[in-house]
């Protein structure tokens, strides 16, 4: 179990979603993906990201530059 | 005279390559390869038929009279002691310019070194292309699928380009109700970036490609042909194309701190210098510049570093124009570092301009400076900045 920080600050295209991907594609369950991200489309886009993967978001909040999102990987095949 | 050095001949290499004046630089070109291969072209190779001699060119005509070229293999870089391995030699240089481009990593996907065999594909080159087009042309039913393995790769539109170009093909075959063309993409829409994705989702309708987003392959299962995917679903094929992982250099650059987590070269993304070197320099799509890994990159970080080993301080902007042919028209995608894409939408009349582009490309690798001014003039014409949100 390892919190792994995802940094995609300044990332518009191909975005933050592909930073978050990349990261997913290397994690296990248990693991919490942290992600930062500027671009404004990052906050629906990983809601829906959730949606579609069943991973869990335990956190979305908007700093004063930045978005925050924390997931819980739940549903990564073994 | 500076002995430089330029490791790869691709199109960032080439161009690089001529640019320099012969007065002032004594010039060598290492490629394992014997032929330029005008990647783009893998295109109309694998889904319009055309020949594959018509993309490649050997690259000893392409390069001036007095450029020496090395026919061979690059085993590894040491910056520190300036030295350069090849399979059968070992050269030093005052100056490398590392061009080699991006190393495509089939084995990293399980099934997809299987998929390119036994299909081919419109990436690793035109031979390959030349068999995705033989794959196709027996094609009779069935799911055709287009998917990538991870979110950064060539010429961004590309998986976009294929699925058109495919669609085209099957239906001038009489196939369209029985083959389904499926784009299967990382992202969260049909393009990387939303704006270019509302523009071109309708017409990816209109022409009944099936878009699955969030879908990065995660392997390959071969006998039951199926696709699955990083975020945990599936899909049936009867042929498809898998885009590989992409990486930088898989030989040995010493400091091996030069290379990030993929391989890539680290740069300064304005100068293309690599990092923590005043004598090496590194373009194209070998590189971790945050922009688009495009021909267009390569070039203009070509002309700045010919600039900059001339004494300029010239810089790259991050500028890149990567055409997305649909069916009659198209559009282009121009971004750099400081503005997101921007569509600029094709008429019949730029669309002209693209095929233009094709058939002068030789030439403006050969004598980059006589094109030079009017690329020069093109760009300046369709900076991000001055084509606003609008498009040209
Ligand atoms: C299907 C497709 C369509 C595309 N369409 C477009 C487009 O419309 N517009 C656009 O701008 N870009 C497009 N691109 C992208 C463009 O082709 C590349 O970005 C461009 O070729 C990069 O240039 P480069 O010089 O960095 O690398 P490359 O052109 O890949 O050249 C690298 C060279 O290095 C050599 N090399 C590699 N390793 C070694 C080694 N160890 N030893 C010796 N030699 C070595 C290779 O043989 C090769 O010749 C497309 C790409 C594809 C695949």
């Amino acid at each position: 179990m390892a919190v792994i920080r995802v940094d995609a600050r300044g990332m518009a295209c191909p975005g933050p979603i592909s930073a978050l991907t990349k990261a997913y594609r290397k994690a296990k369950n248990g693991d919490i993906l942290e992600v930062l991200a500027t671009d404004p489309g990052f906050k629906p886009d990983v809601q829906a990201w959730v949606k579609r993967t069943g991973n869990e978001l335990t956190e979305l909040t908007e700093e004063k530059d930045y978005i925050k999102a924390s997931i819980k990987v739940t549903a990564k095949k073994t | 005279m500076k002995k430089v050095v330029i490791l790869g001949g691709g199109g960032g290499g080439a161009i690089l390559a001529n640019l320099l004046p012969k007065d002032e630089f004594d010039v060598t070109v290492i490629d394992k390869k014997e032929n330029h291969v005008f990647l783009p072209g893998n295109l109309f190779i694998a889904f319009m038929g055309h020949k594959k001699e018509r993309y490649m060119k050997p690259l000893k005509e392409l390069l001036k009279p007095h450029i020496k070229f090395l026919h061979d293999e690059i085993i590894s870089l040491d910056l520190n002691e300036r030295k350069i391995k090849t399979k059968g030699k070992e050269i030093e240089y005052d100056y490398v310019a590392i061009a080699t481009g991006a190393h495509l990593d089939y084995d990293a996907i399980s099934g997809n070194t299987e998929l390119l065999n036994k299909f081919g594909d419109y990436y690793s080159g035109p031979e390959n292309a030349a068999k995705l087009h033989n794959t196709l042309m027996g094609m009779k039913e069935g799911n055709f699928v287009i998917a990538v393995a991870d979110p950064i790769y060539m010429c961004p539109p590309a998986p976009q380009k294929g699925a058109f170009l495919s669609s085209k093909f099957f239906a001038k075959r009489g196939l369209k109700e029985k083959v389904k063309v499926i784009l299967a993409l990382p992202f969260p829409h049909a393009y990387s970036s939303k704006v270019i994705s509302d523009i071109i989702e309708p017409e990816l309708r209109k022409e009944g490609i099936e878009v699955h987003t969030f879908f990065t392959v995660d392997s390959i299962d071969t006998k039951n042909k199926k696709i699955f995917s990083v975020e945990g679903e599936e899909i049936n094929y009867e042929v498809a194309v898998v885009i590989p992982i992409h990486e930088g250099p898989e030989y040995e650059v010493k400091p091996a701190e030069v290379k990030d987590d993929s391989n890539y070269i680290k740069i300064d993304k304005y100068t293309s210098k690599v990092e923590g070197f005043d004598d090496a320099y590194a373009i194209g799509d070998c590189t971790n510049a945050p922009t688009s890994k495009s021909g267009v990159t390569a070039h203009l970080q070509a002309e700045t570093v010919a600039s900059r080993l001339q004494g300029f301080d010239a810089k790259y902007s991050g500028r890149t124009n990567c055409p997305l042919l649909t069916n009659g028209t198209g559009l282009f995608i121009i971004s750099d570092y400081d503005h997101p894409p921007v569509p600029v939408k094709l008429s019949k009349f730029k669309r002209l301009m693209e095929d233009l582009f094709v058939a002068t490309y030789w030439d403006a690798i050969r004598y980059p400076e006589l094109w030079e001014p009017i690329f020069k003039a093109y760009f300046e014409a369709t900076n991000p900045e001055v084509l606003g949100k609008e498009g040209w």
